[in-house]
């Protein structure tokens, strides 16, 4: 009988996880743990599509768009509270999920990237020329922080938010795992593998990609409607490859496939951001030379260099 | 049951001009090992994957348990109880051995994430149920004490009975054996050959393609041959081997692997 | 009102051209290397960065930089074959994508950080007159990118069609197993194949580069559209590339007109999206 078992290891990243922020010293260094768990919970939900079903999306940022406007937009000009918005915006982003997956999952290759890209695009075009419904170009700003209801005390500043964005990334984190001990997990890495085969098992391969799709569509609406709020302005570069590619990347110099990948790659990418606080060129040069590095000398990512992660892949084992 | 398992009917499949399978009639009955043999080109691979649902004919029936079944998606009739391997080894490579057997037992679990995710109790059940059943085909199949290796470092013979070791966790109630025999040496084909029947008295049928004579000869119940998409004869390894056309059309032309 | 339909026809005309001129070096490369190539686009950038150098630090005349610039940046393309993509060639396809995703990048930000993100211009002598045809205005430069690019995709296609070289690109292209066990040598036809892609998109940007501002993340742009045009027309299909350039150019540019400026490229985008759904392989792929 399978009990259930919480790996030290994971113990450990959970305990420093939530240990983590005592050590931050100044507004600028919280800031930039907030900036990290916001964008690990996007790679992780971006890993879902890449790394256990094997899809390369290219318009992923798109959904994180849409998680964003959405609860930006009802807050700003609806007063809709903190907690409703969180729970529109990965609606409105799985809903648009759904229709797009429906539409694009059936077709391989690079040929869905492109697809995948193609609808990111026209997304974007949207939120920027639409400007009555959207403010095109200026985006939307003011945006309040969220407040705890009976309580009336703000989530703003470092601290409390990145508890806030980790108590998600938790929860996604967690989600994510379960998945992989599951059947449907199980299916997913079927489907990656050998999706003939997958079908002569009785997999829909269709059906499973389209939920896997959704659900990563869902999990980053939730990334958006959380950085629109902490940030407080959102502009539609949020569609773009601006965003697109720093998440694959983090995705695979991370370890895709892993739930502890992402988390790592994003931790890179903010450090990156420390580091080389000289301009965003030099960082996403850094960023695309380890990119390349990682991919041809590093496939599996930063997290198959650490010993006891390395059973731990979606991948070559199905469980820890 | 009077109805057979697998019913062909005049399934007829054309490529542009070329007739690949012309009006082929057979049946596969409960417990029974068939054999689809003929030479190159005469269409066994082209009826074999229609029966398989991953060809659609474009005439004919097929009927599976007494249901009509052209046109259904090929996962539903994974569903159903069909199970087949592939002509090219056809596995999860980066997974272990034990992974690959485990993505078999699909078909019969309902669990899924949310049951993972909550912990309960179906979910505990089915799991072990899974490790239960991919440890015993892989018994079965003596592939036992290399559970934890990564497929694709298997050898080749090895791989061939994983992929039946798959199929088989699915517990079809027919299956689809593409040319099982490709490539092996004797010892392995004699080995393969005692384990289709070992398949066959647990219950399940067997219809395969196949050229490796002595396996078909030494396994199959009966045997259908065809030449150029149409079946020319049909019975017992005996009747078949000894008929006058088989003999010119096939065998008395230097059968492979002999 | 058909003064203004011939108008945004020639526009869309010479921009569909250029976008033909872009997107045949991308797919050629596809066909022959199997490699979709997300760095394209720089080698389009790096030709407009080279024509505008070699024009204002050696002082040389807009006709030579362009030539100057489409052989160099041939063999910049040559570089990037030999050291990433020819030792990569037995890995995954996804490895493979990842790295010219890498290079991409790396060209496009060093590109800010070498040569400034601010824009330039490339002051080219025919880019100030325009010509009257008829009731259709367009600029020397306009018609220039439509005529050499015509020329140029000509010449390719003559290439491909009737030289040793092109010949063994289409072998290789059809079936690289076969053609190498016939003599050919995959590795120079690689390199030739990447020589001819980059140059080809290297002309596009110095003689695209003078109608508008070049800056070093154009790249983006270049492959985007390269992108559409290819998946469009099919990948590895030269024809393909012709039409679906082609088609691109002339309903952005009535489409631009006729409904709305705004959103234009989601015009194009709206384009592959419908094309990719109705037949995936593209329009004139053939037919699995």
């Amino acid at each position: 009988m399978r009990r259930f078992v919480f790996p030290r290891a994971a113990a450990a990243g959970v305990a420093m996880l939530l240990l983590v922020p005592l050590a931050a010293v100044g507004s600028y260094f919280q800031h930039l743990l907030v900036m990290w768990m916001l964008f690990a919970l996007m790679a992780v939900s971006l890993n879902i599509i890449v790394g256990y079903l094997g899809e390369l999306s290219f318009g992923h940022a798109a959904f994180f768009g849409l998680g964003a406007y959405t609860s930006g937009m009802l807050t700003v000009f609806g007063g809709v509270p903190f907690w409703l918005c969180l729970i529109a915006a990965p609606l409105v982003s799985g809903a648009f999920g759904l229709a797009i997956g429906y539409a694009s999952l059936r077709i391989k290759g690079p040929q869905f990237a492109i697809l995948t890209l193609g609808f990111g695009a026209i997304l974007h075009s949207v939120f920027l020329n639409w400007v009555d419904f959207t403010n095109g170009p200026l985006g939307i700003t003011k945006i309040s922080p969220p407040r705890i209801p009976l309580l009336g005390l703000e989530i703003s500043g470092g601290i409390p938010y990145y508890y806030l964005v980790l108590f998600f990334l938790l929860v996604s984190a967690y989600l994510c795992r379960s998945l992989m001990r599951s059947r449907t997990g199980r299916a997913f890495i079927a489907v990656r593998e050998n999706d003939m085969l997958a079908t002569s098992l009785g997999i829909d391969v269709f059906r499973y990609k389209l939920l896997g799709f959704v659900a990563a569509t869902m999990m980053v609406g939730v990334a958006g409607c959380l950085y629109a709020h902490y940030l407080k302005v959102i502009t539609p570069g949020l569609f773009t490859l601006h965003y697109m590619a720093p998440m694959v990347i983090m995705v695979i110099i991370g370890g895709k496939g892993t739930v502890t990948g992402p988390i790592v790659g994003s931790l890179v990418y903010v450090a990156l951001l420390e580091v080389l606080r000289a301009s965003g060129s030099m960082r996403m040069l850094v960023f695309a030379v380890l990119l390349t590095l990682s991919v041809i000398f590093l496939p599996g990512g930063l997290v198959s260099l650490l010993p006891f992660w390395r059973g731990q892949r979606g991948g070559a084992r199905q469980h820890d | 049951m009077t109805e057979p398992l697998l019913q062909v009917n005049g399934l007829t499949r054309v490529f542009g001009g070329l007739v690949a399978a012309d009006a082929v009639d057979f049946s596969v009955l409960d417990g029974e090992v068939v054999g689809l043999i003929g030479p190159n080109g005469a269409g066994k691979t082209t009826v074999f994957n229609m029966i398989a649902g991953s060809l659609a004919p474009t005439s004919g029936s097929l009927r599976f348990r007494g249901e009509d079944y052209v046109g259904t998606p090929a996962h539903r009739m994974a569903q159903r109880g069909i199970a087949r391997t592939f002509q090219i080894t056809s596995l999860f490579p980066t997974l272990s051995v034990l992974d690959n057997v485990k993505l078999g037992t699909h078909r019969h679990k309902k669990t899924g994430w949310w049951g993972a995710t909550v912990f309960s109790a179906a979910y505990r059940r089915e799991e072990q149920e899974v490790d239960d059943k991919a440890n015993a085909v892989l018994g079965f199949l003596g592939l036992s004490d290399k559970g934890a290796r990564i497929a694709q470092n298997l050898a080749y013979g090895d791989q061939r009975r994983l992929e039946i070791a798959i199929a088989l966790a699915a517990e079809p109630v027919l299956l689809l054996l593409d040319e099982p025999a490709a490539g092996m040496n004797p010892d392995e084909a004699r080995r393969l050959t005692e384990t289709i029947g070992r398949i066959r008295d647990t219950g399940v049928s067997v219809l395969l393609v196949e050229h490796h004579m002595r396996v078909v000869m030494g396994i199959c119940d009966r045997i259908i041959v065809l030449n150029q998409g149409n079946k020319i004869a049909e019975g017992t390894p005996a009747v078949v081997a000894n008929d006058p056309t088989v003999v010119s059309v096939y065998l008395g032309r230097g059968a492979t692997g002999a | 009102m058909g003064a203004v339909f011939f108008q945004q026809l020639a526009n869309g005309l010479v921009n569909g051209m250029g976008y033909v001129l872009i997107a045949v070096g991308l797919t050629l490369v596809f066909g022959v290397l199997r490699i979709v190539n997300f760095a394209h686009g720089e080698f389009y950038m790096l030709g407009s960065f080279a024509t505008f150098f070699a024009m204002s630090l050696l002082g040389v005349h807009y006709i030579v930089a362009v030539l100057m610039a489409t052989v160099v940046v041939a063999g910049v393309g040559v570089l990037a074959n030999q050291v990433l993509f020819r030792p990569l060639r037995r890995e995954h396809e996804f490895t493979i994508l990842m790295v010219s995703l890498g290079l991409s990048l790396v060209l496009a930000n060093g590109g800010e950080l070498v040569f400034g993100a601010d824009p330039k211009y490339i002051s080219s002598p025919f880019a100030d007159d325009a010509v009257e045809l008829g009731s259709v205005f367009l600029t020397w430069q306009r018609i220039i990118v439509l005529v050499a690019a015509s020329v140029l995709i000509c010449l390719v296609y003559l290439f491909i069609r009737f030289t040793r070289m092109g010949k063994m690109m289409q072998a290789t292209a059809q079936n690289r197993e076969g053609a190498a066990l016939s003599g050919v040598n995959i590795d120079w036809v690689h390199t030739y194949t990447f020589a001819l892609a980059c140059g080809l998109a290297a002309a596009a940007g110095a003689l695209l580069g003078p109608t508008a501002v070049i800056f070093p993340t154009i790249g983006e742009w270049a492959v985007l559209k390269a992108f559409i045009v290819v998946v469009m027309g099919g990948l590895g299909s030269m024809g393909g590339a012709v039409a679906g350039g082609l088609i691109l150019g002339i309903v952005e540019a009535l489409g631009a007109n006729y409904i709305s400026i705004a959103f234009k490229d989601a015009i194009g985008y709206g384009i592959v999206v419908a094309v990719l759904l109705w037949r995936p392989a593209g329009l004139f792929a053939p037919r699995q």
